[in-house]
């Protein structure tokens, strides 16, 4: 029982570093997308490198968390849906991550009349996933406030879509000295960016569900 | 010889173990909560030790009903109660063993020419009812509380499941303990007045002859926990009791709890000092306290979730069952008797004389109206209560 007890322990806290682990990688996007918009390149590097660990870690929590729960039979009845969650949570990383180095490799060409419609777009498809944090750990704790954490996500998910339309068309519509390729490729990174708060949305739906049925 | 009239009670007690044992930690091992291994320990131990320690009040009812006064009698009267069980059961009927043999005792009774105490089986019928009844209560009750601190507590939900783990094994143990101590009557009561066993003293403690019985039974029950539960409880838990680990609990809990009530004789003692009428030591159906737990908490959640045809399911159990097991009792009594030569009991309360006599006539005038007006009753709440909690939730959803 006691070797019961220590794994519900370990368990507990490796969930809570996972979420942190999530969290942080967050805001090193937002931070690394702020660098690249402005031109700082050691701080970019700095902060590529930063996400790739963070992801990394991520992973490793994933699939020990998995493995516990599987081995141990813990939490048998919702265990394949929060096994789903924790894989939806670290899609958001992944896809920052991805973001990220795809800045990295294809440098896309940001104009300075843009530059704070970008910053903008991280920030807010950012928060998005940012505020799911606090509503997946309310899951584990007090389940019945999940449902108004996530009104947040969900707020945040329609402001990067309005963002993100609002820059496509800027850049298609007003900004006629740039190339085609140069506006497709904006386009390429954009749908990148929005692609995270689209993953905490993803997240958040299940979120909602598991929450209702833990309530019922 | 004892051992080869005995073998019908044995058989009943290992059906008993085999399907029973499903009611208590079927829902835990189902949902792999916990492992059957450590389940069947568990329930093996607490059946037999609930069985010696508590087995004597429900044995001591059912001796009221009909004291078996010959060992042939009591093994046909097993036997006639185990293949009604058994029948019933390929048949896909609802049944209980503790409602057979009362049937089977009622054959006895007839065949034999003995009076039914009216007191006694008024108190066995009314607690069929009261049983599954109470049951609902408790696990409503129970689970109220549950959900209450639930929501108060901030815990993780690993440790709040790791709790819940203990809780059932605990709960699941309360339960054995109180299967034991409840239906062990049905398995060995009627072999009680026709074996009159010596007690026996093992330096440390002494078992009285009935407790010897008990615990011949209880290992019968743990025998069929062993061999042949583990798939009944992976049915009971997976298909027909699909519950949260918080619901399984509170199911396992509340059906201890009503086991416990209608065996523990210190309990009914308390009542009586308290000047309170005693609770009376009856064997109740397991299987049928854990439906009506399963609806209290059906009834919590929203009365749309309760099948009506459980309910119906139940109510015919209580006629068909021991009707069944007591005509199929009073012709192998004949049998045995006449067939086989062997002493199956003789009448020493007759009916009619004593007064305390009742008939047939006068079971069926009384018992079937009174069960159909109670069925009606619990449906009509039922409907009542669906009406209003449908009305309470479309108001929250759509205004």
């Amino acid at each position: 029982m006691s070797l019961f007890t220590r794994t519900t322990r370990e368990l507990t806290v490796r969930i809570d570093e996972f979420f942190d682990t999530i969290e942080i990688g967050i805001l090193i996007f937002k931070e690394g997308i702020k660098a690249y918009v402005n031109g700082d390149n050691n701080a970019f590097q700095n902060h590529i490198s930063k996400i790739d660990d963070l992801e990394g870690k991520a992973d490793k929590l994933q699939r020990s968390i998995e493995n516990d729960m599987i081995v141990h039979s813990i939490l048998p009845q919702q265990r394949s849906e929060i096994v789903k969650l924790l894989w939806q949570l670290d899609e958001i990383i992944d896809t920052a991550k991805k973001s990220l180095n795809e800045f990295y490799v294809e440098m896309p060409y940001v104009p300075a009349s843009l530059s704070h419609d970008f910053i903008s777009l991280a920030e807010v498809s950012g928060n998005a996933a940012e505020e799911l944090m606090p509503a997946a750990r309310a899951f584990f704790r007090e389940p019945h406030l999940v449902r108004e954490k996530l009104i947040r996500v969900y707020f945040f998910e329609r402001e990067t879509d309005k963002a993100a339309f609002q820059m496509k068309k800027k850049v298609f519509h007003e900004m006629h000295d740039l190339s085609l390729a140069e506006k497709a490729h904006i386009r390429y990174v954009t749908h990148h960016i929005e692609n995270i708060s689209d993953s905490a949305q993803a997240a958040a739906d299940l979120l909602a569900s598991m929450a209702i049925r833990q309530m019922l | 010889m004892i051992f080869l009239f005995l073998t019908s009670g044995l058989f009943l007690g290992w059906t008993l173990g085999a399907n029973d044992a499903a009611n208590v930690f079927g829902s835990a091992v189902g949902s792999r909560m916990v492992s059957f291994t450590r389940a069947g320990v568990i329930a093996s131990a607490f059946v037999i030790l609930g069985a010696v320690l508590q087995g004597s009040g429900a044995a001591d009812t059912l001796d009221r009903l009909g004291s078996v006064n010959a060992m042939g009698g009591a093994f046909t009267v097993a036997l006639a109660a185990g293949l009604t069980v058994y029948f019933m059961t390929r048949a896909g009927l609802p049944v209980s063993t503790t409602q057979a043999i009362v049937g089977a005792i009622i054959g006895w009774n007839f065949f034999t020419n003995n009076a039914v105490d009216t007191r006694a089986l008024t108190q066995i019928v009314t607690t069929w009812i009261t049983g599954p009844v109470l049951g609902a209560l408790f696990a409503y009750g129970l689970y109220h509380l549950v959900r209450i601190t639930r929501r108060r507590i901030t815990v993780h939900l690993i440790k709040y499941e790791s709790w819940l783990r203990k809780g059932l094994m605990i709960a699941g143990a309360f339960g054995a303990y109180s299967l034991g101590a409840n239906n062990i009557a049905n398995v060995m009561g009627v072999f009680v007045p026709s074996i009159p066993l010596e007690a026996t003293d093992f330096g440390i403690f002494s078992l009285t002859g009935a407790q010897q019985l008990f615990f011949l039974g209880a290992i019968a029950i743990a025998a069929g926990i062993i061999t042949y539960s583990k798939k009944v409880m992976q049915t009971v838990g997976n298909n027909l009791l699909e519950l949260s680990s918080e619901a399984a609990f509170v199911v396992v809990l509340s059906q201890a709890l009503v086991l416990f009530i209608f065996s523990s004789s210190s309990l009914s003692g308390l009542m009586v000092r308290l000047g309170l009428p005693p609770i009376p030591l009856v064997p109740v159906s397991s299987t049928q306290v854990v439906v009506g737990s399963v609806l209290g908490i059906g009834l919590y959640k929203g009365v749309r979730n309760i099948n009506i045809k459980v309910l119906g399911g139940i109510a015919s159990g209580w006629i068909t069952t021991p009707v069944a097991a007591g005509v199929l009792a009073f012709l192998m009594l004949f049998f045995v008797k006449n067939l086989f030569g062997v002493d199956v009991g003789h009448s020493i309360n007759p009916p009619a004389a004593s007064g305390d006599g009742v008939s047939i006539a006068t079971i069926i005038r009384y018992s079937i109206p009174a069960l159909l007006v109670i069925t009606a009753v619990y449906l009509v709440y039922l409907v009542l209560s669906e009406n209003k909690k449908t009305e309470r939730m479309n108001k929250k959803y759509y205004e």
